[in-house]
């Protein structure tokens, strides 16, 4: 198994980190930027004795060394500034997407695509229109991370053990994503029955804000170590043919009443990728909020379109 | 590093002794009063140890006493089950030998988590904290715990997705009146009724309840012992590293769901001091009404071999 990580930055390094200590697949790190992820891949390479990597790791600047692979992680691109919004990336981005996807197309045809570069839903679009793939093979990370934020959030607040807690956060990666409450449980019990409302709404204002937390605190960059935790959940989801039901942001064709556009919402993956999209039943709020949430994605698109 | 003491080195014993130690983060002392039976399992263990790279150390010994000091307990001693038999079949042959151990542990071990796994293990759980005097969160029986893994396994194998992110709550007695709580139960915070048609789930339910049944038809001349060591390594884990994590396990009830003098499985939050909170999920009439009818048996039993 092969996966390629396009953009050898803090997200797509610490991906590649992750994925390596899986050992289930060689990794090839790319980045335009001469000797960036040559680099990387070497110093991850130096620490192999220790951390018994069974798999290769090799940096380079050609999109060539891709041929062939299973997945491919799309991570180029600018970061979030302080007080930048996801839109304000598009215009720099969906450049450097664009270039990336056609090598994809021509490298790694029947790659399965995780996109992470932000402005996420619509990236993603770009990512699809420009590959031509399968709507099974280009998908969004979004949901994953903002669930485990969630997540992380509810046990800190319960007290307990964070992987026993379940979330669904729906919705575009962004300041009005969906978290399902009642899709939200710890040890099976919905937390509806374990914590008051006003502190579950604080719990969900914080997953909404979570990125723009780090990105406050850290002035000059923004996450990568759960982003990268994020991306290698579901590159192991596609290798190993997981089939796990996550949140991540796929083609919509009328699921949810949605058309034509990338939307985070349940899926599973697996080998083949996004193997079939959930339809839950949402209160008319989530609805709403989902709504909401999709005409921020739509305008996006419009953007796109012009650019 | 702290120390688990493992009474009892048949399959369950020595298989709990292996996950602990494929875990690395306890000592094992394994104890059963067979001469050589412990000494010979840990010594198989250990030279494997090069190879599987066990940081930690695990002895065997004949004598009960070596205990003392140990942070967790693990009672894995008695007689097991053959085809036809029923678990409360062996709470005659069983109950002594806790009578015995239980005043032992409470004088060697006083401040240790105890894990009972012995069968019928809800009443034995009851009659080692009668016995013992040890406060009933530090008395910790694998019932629930057990069942709930094995209904995660068949929600995923029904539903084709990754065990991993099922999550499932069962309670009550460790037998064919278990009460297992499907709208506890949940994919990536999904809850299952949403997943599975009603009939689907009835039977993933009863074919729980028989699942250890099923083992002792098949295997014979043995009991299930994988499953429940790898629930007692879980349980570990959480006690030696403090995790907070929810587990069904069986306890001594003082009020919960109106019920006493019985030990029941309930979701509790496991740490380094045993039970630190009791969860009381909502419960319906009729399971309600399960819970008590199976809390009248155990206590029932358990006055009964008292007298």
């Amino acid at each position: 198994m092969k996966v390629t990580v396009i953009g050898a930055g803090n997200v797509g390094a610490k991906a590649v980190y992750y994925i390596a200590e899986k050992n289930i697949a060689d990794i090839v790190m790319v980045d335009v930027v001469d000797g960036l992820a040559q680099s990387k891949a070497m110093d991850f390479l130096h620490a192999a004795p220790l951390r018994d990597y069974e798999v290769g790791i090799r940096g380079t600047t050609d999109f060539a060394e891709m041929a062939g692979s299973d997945v491919v992680v799309l991570t180029a691109g600018i970061a979030r500034k302080p007080g930048m919004d996801r839109m304000d990336l598009l215009r720099t981005n969906v450049g450097i997407a664009r270039q990336a996807a056609r090598e994809i197309a021509r490298r790694a045809p029947n790659a399965v695509v995780i996109v992470v570069t932000n402005p996420l839903d619509v990236i993603a679009m770009a990512v699809l229109r420009e590959t031509g793939f399968a709507l099974s093979k280009v998908i969004g990370m979004a949901g994953v991370l903002d669930s485990t934020r969630f997540r992380f959030f509810i046990a800190e607040r319960l007290g307990v053990w964070p992987g026993d807690v379940q979330a669904m956060v729906l919705g575009g990666h962004g300041d009005d994503m969906v978290p399902l409450t009642s899709f939200t449980s710890a040890g099976g019990i919905p937390i509806g029955q374990l914590l008051d409302s006003s502190t579950i709404e604080s719990l969900v204002g914080r997953t909404r804000t979570g990125g723009a937390e780090i990105v406050g605190l850290l002035k000059t960059g923004s996450a990568f170590y759960a982003p990268g935790a994020s991306v290698a959940k579901m590159v192991e989801a596609v290798i190993k043919d997981e089939k796990r039901l996550i949140p991540a942001s796929v083609y919509l064709r009328g699921q949810y009443g949605f058309r034509d556009i990338f939307l985070g919402v349940p899926v599973i993956l697996g080998r083949n990728g996004v193997e079939r999209i959930l339809e839950l039943p949402l209160t008319e709020t989530e609805r709403k909020s989902l709504e909401a949430s999709a005409e921020s994605v739509r305008r996006g698109v419009r953007e796109l379109e012009s650019l | 590093m702290s120390r688990v003491s493992i009474i009892g080195s048949g399959n369950v014993g020595a298989n709990a002794a292996f996950f602990i130690a494929e875990k690395g983060v306890t000592d094992v002392l394994l104890i059963d009063v067979k001469q050589g039976l412990s000494r010979g399992k840990a010594l198989d263990i250990m030279e494997a140890a090069p190879i599987r790279r066990y940081r930690n150390s695990l002895v065997g010994s004949d004598t009960v006493a070596d205990i003392q000091g140990s942070q967790m307990v693990v009672i894995a001693a008695g007689a097991i089950r053959s085809p036809g038999m029923r678990r409360e079949d062996l709470y005659g042959e069983n109950a002594p030998v806790i009578e015995a151990l239980a005043p032992q542990v409470a004088r060697l071990a006083p401040d240790s988590v105890v894990v009972m796994a012995t069968e019928p293990v809800d009443s034995l759980t009851a009659l080692f904290t009668l016995r013992s005097g040890m406060p009933r969160t530090r008395v910790l029986g694998l019932g629930g715990i057990l069942d709930s893994m094995r209904l995660r396994a068949l929600i995923s194998r029904e539903l084709d997705v990754s065990m991993e992110i099922v999550s499932a709550l069962v309670i009550g007695r460790h037998s064919d009146d278990m009460v297992c709580l499907p709208r506890y139960c949940s994919v990536s915070g999904v809850p299952l009724p949403q997943l599975l048609p009603p009939e689907r789930i009835a039977a993933v339910i009863s074919e729980t309840r028989s699942a250890g049944d099923l083992v002792v038809e098949l295997a014979k001349r043995s009991s299930a012992y994988y499953a429940p060591s790898a629930a007692i390594a879980e349980l570990a884990d959480s006690v030696h590293m403090n995790l907070s994590r929810i587990f069904p396990v069986s306890l001594m009830l003082e009020g919960e769901y109106g019920l006493r003098d019985a030990a029941l499985s309930v979701p509790a939050i496991v740490g380094e001091k045993g039970v630190t909170k009791i969860l009381t999920p909502e419960l319906t009439r009729e399971e309600k009404e399960a819970l008590a009818q199976s809390a009248r048996l155990i206590a029932s039993v358990v006055r009964g071999g008292a007298a």
